[in-house]
This record gives C-alpha cells, sequence and structure tokens, in this order.
C-alpha cells in the first residue's frame, strides 16, 4: 500500500491518546483501539487549508492560482463511525455548489474500514445507525476474528487493492460469514445504557417546540472553546484568512465554530446570535433538524461520542438530546 | 469542476466619495471574458478580495447599462472595507459573483412599487430602481422613500437629483437629525408613509436597510394593508462564501447567500431563527 499512497491509521499519541496519523510500517499501528481523539475529518478538510495563492504582477495586478492537495492517500483501520463521518461531509461538500478541495482529495482516497467488536466509553453509534458495524461506504472493512481479519469488498478500488496483494488473502467460508453476523449483534448489545434517543429530540428541534430557556440554560454552560466543533466528524463551518508579503500571498481556509461570539457577528458590530444560548439552538437545529437532515440524508451526528469527550459543559449530543426530549413542548 | 472559491481579478476603474464615510468603487474585469460570465441582475451580491487583508460580501450597486464594469458602495466599518478605502484607481481586487438570487421584477409587473431605503441600504435598491425606471411603462406608480441619520449620510446624490427633476417617481427624503441647512422632513423613514398615498393591493415594496429599520418599515406596511408577499427586503448576514458552504450565513435552514439575500416578509416570517 506505502508504494502507491500515505497510508493513515490509528496510531498511540501522548498519555492513553490515540490519533490517526500517517504511519511508515504496520507496527505503529494501533489495531486494538477503540476510538480515536479526532476523526478523519483534517485530512480531507484540513484545519489550517491553503485554497490559493497570489503573485503581484505588472499587467493584471495579480495572478492567482488555486492549490489543490492531490496526495493519494489510504486511510486504514478507520472505525465506522469516521467512515460514516466522511459519507456525511460527501453530501455537505457535493451539495449545490461543489466544493473543488474536498472533492479532489476524496477522489484520491481509499478507506479501509474496522469493524467494532465493543464500544468505547462515550459511542452511541448504535442510535445513529452507523456502527458498531457497517454495511456500505467503505473501499474495505475488517473484522478481527481470532487474530485474522475478515475482509469484505466494499468498491472496485477495495478489490483492486486485494488484486495487487492476492497472495496475503484466501477465501473466507460459510462459517466465518455468519460468525460476522453474531459479532455484529454481540457488539450491538455490549451499548447497553451507552445511548442517546434522537427521534423526539428531532421533532423538538425540526418544530422549534424546545423552550427557549433551556438553550439559555444550555448555553450558560458553553465555554466558547470551539472544541465540539473541532473533534466533530461532521462539522464543517469556515471562514478564510489571507497571509501576505508585499508582492505574494495565500488565503486559508480555517475551521470555525458557531460556538464563537464573533461567528455571525457583521462588521456593522450586528450580531443575529449574540446570545451563547442562541448559538447553541443554532447548532443543534443545524445538526438535528429535519430541515437538514433530509438533505444530508441524514441527522449531523454519527454518535462518536468525541463531544462528550471534549466538552467541559457538558453540552454534548447524548446530554443534551436528552434534556430537549424532556424540555420540548 | 469549477473553484467556485477562486476570484477574478478587477480593476478599480473609479473612486467617488459619497459621504464621509462611504464610498462607490467601480470595478473592472481585468480579463473581459469575465464580463460575459458575469451576468447579475439586482438584488445579488459579490465577495470582493483586497488581497492579503480578506474577502467581504458588497451588494451589486449598479444596474447593467453596458458599460462593462460595475458599482460597489462601501461604509468605511470593518476591516476589509478599511483597506478597501485606502486603494486608488488602478489598484486591483478580487471578485468572486455574482452571488445570491436577486429582486423578483417579471412578477410585479404591472404594479405600484415603493421603495424604501435606511442609509447604506439605499445600494442594493439603486440598481432595481434603475432597471425599473429604463423599462418605466411596465411599472404604474413609484415611489421611492429614503431616510438617513443625517443630510452628511446621504448616498447617491446626483440619482437623487435625477428622480426629483423626473415625473414619473416621486422622491421624498428624511434625516433622523437635521442640520442648519436642511429644510426638508426630519424624522425616521417611516413618518414619510403619511406624505404619499399608497393602494395596498396594487403595491409591492423593497425595503432596505439596518435590521432595526426594517422591522418597523414591515410593521407600518403591513398596517398599511400590503400583503406579506408583497413585501421584499434583503437581509444582511455575514456570507464568508456566498456559496452555501460555510454556513455563517444560515437563518433556520435558509442559507441568505443562496437562498437570498432577497426575501419577501411572508418567507422571513416562516424561517426558523435560532438568532
Amino acid at each position: 500500500m506505502q508504494e502507491t499512497a500515505t497510508v493513515v491509521a490509528p496510531v498511540a499519541a501522548q498519555g492513553a491518546d490515540i490519533m490517526y496519523d500517517v504511519v511508515e510500517g504496520p507496527d505503529q499501528v494501533a489495531w486494538g483501539y477503540r476510538s480515536s481523539l479526532t476523526p478523519l475529518k483534517r485530512f480531507l478538510f484540513p484545519q489550517v487549508d491553503p485554497l490559493l495563492r497570489w503573485r503581484a504582477s505588472s499587467g493584471n495586478g495579480f495572478e492567482v492560482e488555486p492549490t489543490y492537495d492531490e496526495v493519494e492517500r489510504i486511510f486504514l483501520a478507520v472505525r465506522p463511525c469516521d467512515i460514516s463521518g466522511v459519507l456525511f461531509l460527501d453530501r455537505v461538500f457535493r451539495r449545490d455548489r461543489e466544493d473543488i478541495y474536498y472533492l479532489k482529495r476524496r477522489e484520491r482516497t481509499t478507506l479501509i474500514g474496522l469493524n467494532c467488536t465493543a464500544p468505547g466509553d462515550n459511542c452511541f453509534c448504535v442510535c445513529a445507525g452507523t456502527g458498531p458495524f457497517l454495511s456500505e461506504g467503505y473501499d474495505l472493512e475488517l473484522t478481527e476474528i481470532d487474530g485474522e481479519y475478515l475482509v469484505e469488498v466494499g468498491s472496485e478500488k477495495g478489490a483492486e487493492l486485494i488484486r495487487k496483494s492476492d497472495a496475503l488473502f484466501a477465501p473466507a467460508g460459510e462459517p466465518l460469514v455468519s460468525l460476522r453476523e453474531e459479532m455484529a449483534r454481540e457488539a450491538e448489545q455490549q451499548f447497553g445504557e451507552h445511548k442517546s434517543y434522537f427521534a423526539a429530540a428531532l421533532r423538538g428541534v425540526t418544530f422549534d417546540r424546545v423552550p427557549e430557556d433551556l438553550w439559555d440554560e444550555l448555553g450558560e454552560r458553553c465555554l466558547e472553546c470551539g472544541g465540539c466543533s473541532f473533534v466533530c466528524p461532521t462539522c464543517t463551518c469556515f471562514l478564510t484568512a489571507d497571509w501576505a508579503d508585499a508582492r505574494t500571498g495565500e488565503r486559508r481556509r480555517l475551521w470555525d465554530s458557531c460556538s464563537y461570539e464573533c461567528y455571525s457577528r457583521e462588521a456593522s458590530g450586528h450580531n443575529p446570535r449574540a446570545k451563547r444560548g442562541q448559538r447553541l439552538k443554532g447548532r443543534f437545529f443545524h445538526k438535528l433538524s429535519y430541515q437538514f437532515a433530509k438533505p444530508l440524508e441524514q441527522h449531523g451526528c454519527v454518535g462518536c461520542g468525541r463531544c462528550v469527550t471534549t466538552c467541559l459543559g457538558s453540552d454534548d449530543m447524548p446530554t443534551v438530546t436528552a434534556r430537549v426530549r424532556r424540555g420540548a413542548v | 469542476m469549477e473553484n467556485v472559491y477562486l476570484p477574478a481579478v478587477a480593476e478599480i476603474a473609479g473612486v467617488r466619495e459619497e459621504t464621509y464615510d462611504t464610498t462607490t468603487f467601480t470595478l473592472k474585469f481585468a480579463d473581459p471574458a469575465q464580463w460575459a460570465a458575469f451576468q447579475h441582475r439586482p438584488g445579488q451580491f459579490v465577495e470582493v478580495s483586497v488581497f492579503g487583508v480578506g474577502e467581504a460580501p458588497f451588494c451589486l450597486a449598479s444596474e447593467r447599462d453596458g458599460k462593462e464594469s460595475f458599482e460597489i458602495t462601501v461604509r468605511r466599518t470593518g476591516v476589509v472595507t478599511e483597506a478597501l478605502h485606502e486603494l486608488e484607481p488602478g489598484a486591483h481586487v478580487g471578485v468572486r459573483g455574482p452571488l445570491g438570487n436577486g429582486f423578483p421584477m417579471e412578477e410585479v409587473k404591472g404594479r405600484d412599487i415603493v421603495f424604501v431605503g435606511g442609509g447604506i441600504g439605499l445600494p442594493p435598491l439603486r440598481p432595481l430602481i434603475w432597471e425599473m425606471l429604463n423599462s418605466r411603462s411596465d411599472f404604474r406608480k413609484m415611489t421611492v422613500l429614503y431616510g438617513a441619520r443625517t443630510p452628511a449620510d446621504l448616498v447617491y446624490r446626483d440619482d437623487l437629483e435625477r428622480w426629483r427633476e423626473r415625473e414619473d417617481v416621486d422622491l421624498l427624503v428624511t434625516v433622523d437629525a437635521a442640520d442648519e441647512e436642511w429644510a426638508g422632513n426630519v424624522g425616521v423613514v417611516g413618518t414619510l408613509f403619511p406624505k404619499v398615498s399608497i393602494d395596498p393591493s396594487m403595491t409591492t415594496a423593497f425595503v432596505c436597510g439596518p435590521p432595526i429599520m426594517i422591522r418597523f418599515v414591515v410593521t407600518d406596511l403591513v398596517a398599511l394593508g400590503l400583503g406579506e408577499g408583497d413585501i421584499y427586503t434583503t437581509l444582511e448576514r455575514h456570507m464568508r462564501c456566498g456559496v452555501g458552504k460555510c454556513n455563517h450565513c444560515l437563518i433556520g435552514d435558509k442559507y441568505v447567500c443562496t437562498d437570498g439575500p432577497v426575501f419577501s416578509y411572508h418567507q422571513m416570517k416562516t424561517m426558523m431563527d435560532p438568532g
């Protein structure tokens, strides 16, 4: 794989954290990990992404050139929630006006998933329908069975990878396929209380039945750190900023977060979402309402649980959906 | 695949000072082929880059008139607008657009038209006023109501003069606070309504200005009997990308940049606004 592409896989980071990062060899891959600190998003939609460069010229004032990332990447041992996150980004960046920067990277992406046989501490993918086993969206999907991997092929790209190293693979028999089904059922059962029930919260948000007081109360706990947006596989808000010297410069796209006070503030000083409660409401409307879930084919949560890990104020998805469910009128 | 974030280079072909803090810039594409693709209509906007400083949205302030250039009117109020005001004719900027939906014109033919502009809200209305005047027989009575904070804040003095001289359009101007020379109306723009006769069932209104002014004017117009679908406004949001991707201008599930910026009051009422 490494001959033709950059390989990205879960690796041990600082402390007990696991991160998706570039690997040089199989020894670096943290195969047994539960979930990583951040999703794959930063490889397809980087936190700082150069969009274009310009150069002062005598004729036209400026010559402007786009800057594209055309690196082939294979993502190895990716959890189902994170593959679902990428599929969600696909729909966001293909919707209406296509985003060439994302789509160029996506065309050069191979996704090799790794099904989850047990949930992590904050996982609730079962409620989002994105795990613990994935049935589509991958190029290859792995399930670990007694030290070996059952491989499912999800695309021509995946099939080609198998053909190139066919000495490594043998056809799987029916018993293994049945065992996979059983493992998927067992994995689901292990979620127990790790759940976030969406349906009622979706209705509450969609029809604006959530009291403003509740948004204000939840907003009081938001520290405006932006962590929820940055670790979320489906958050894509951005702004652009310029770096320049006298003759050349670069425009970069930067992640933004709707939790920031300056998010929608205008030059005039007018701020349509001046209160934290309003911003939180906007965030969860965008994530959960039918108005967005319909065109994007899914609500904006894959159940990875990263906001639970990250939010210091407990404005995470399971907590907020629970409060909205109880508080909706 | 088109790159929706790539600006075209345009030259500042003209600079006209409107007020102490507001300037109109004439922009002309460096590559003439860009102009053919730039099929703009009133109510649309552009994202203008001052390279090295940043990009900001501005409404198109001129109608298509065969000059192969267009205008934006800019109040000096933020980082990009400050930088724009430093630029002189011959300098170059970046332009993406035209963006957004624009005002309805065909749909309102045969009706009385009332324009209500507040302060820097006149620029989006200006190309609409001129395009309607250019096909004047398509519309019935036309009335322009314009209010600014002080006489020194009035923009487009040449246009105001020309509209005042024309018999086929009524212009009324007001200021919130007069100076010694001001002999006209004093008060917010809503104080002009009693001075004009409006046939509510036959009238379509186009309202642009600061959010607070829009709220009061729309209330006045509804009280006069105008239909909620016959009142149009352009909404002000910080549209960063202009193409429905960055999410900054979302109101409920509506992108002001692509679903708007022109909305009828009827649409606005049904928009779920978290803000």
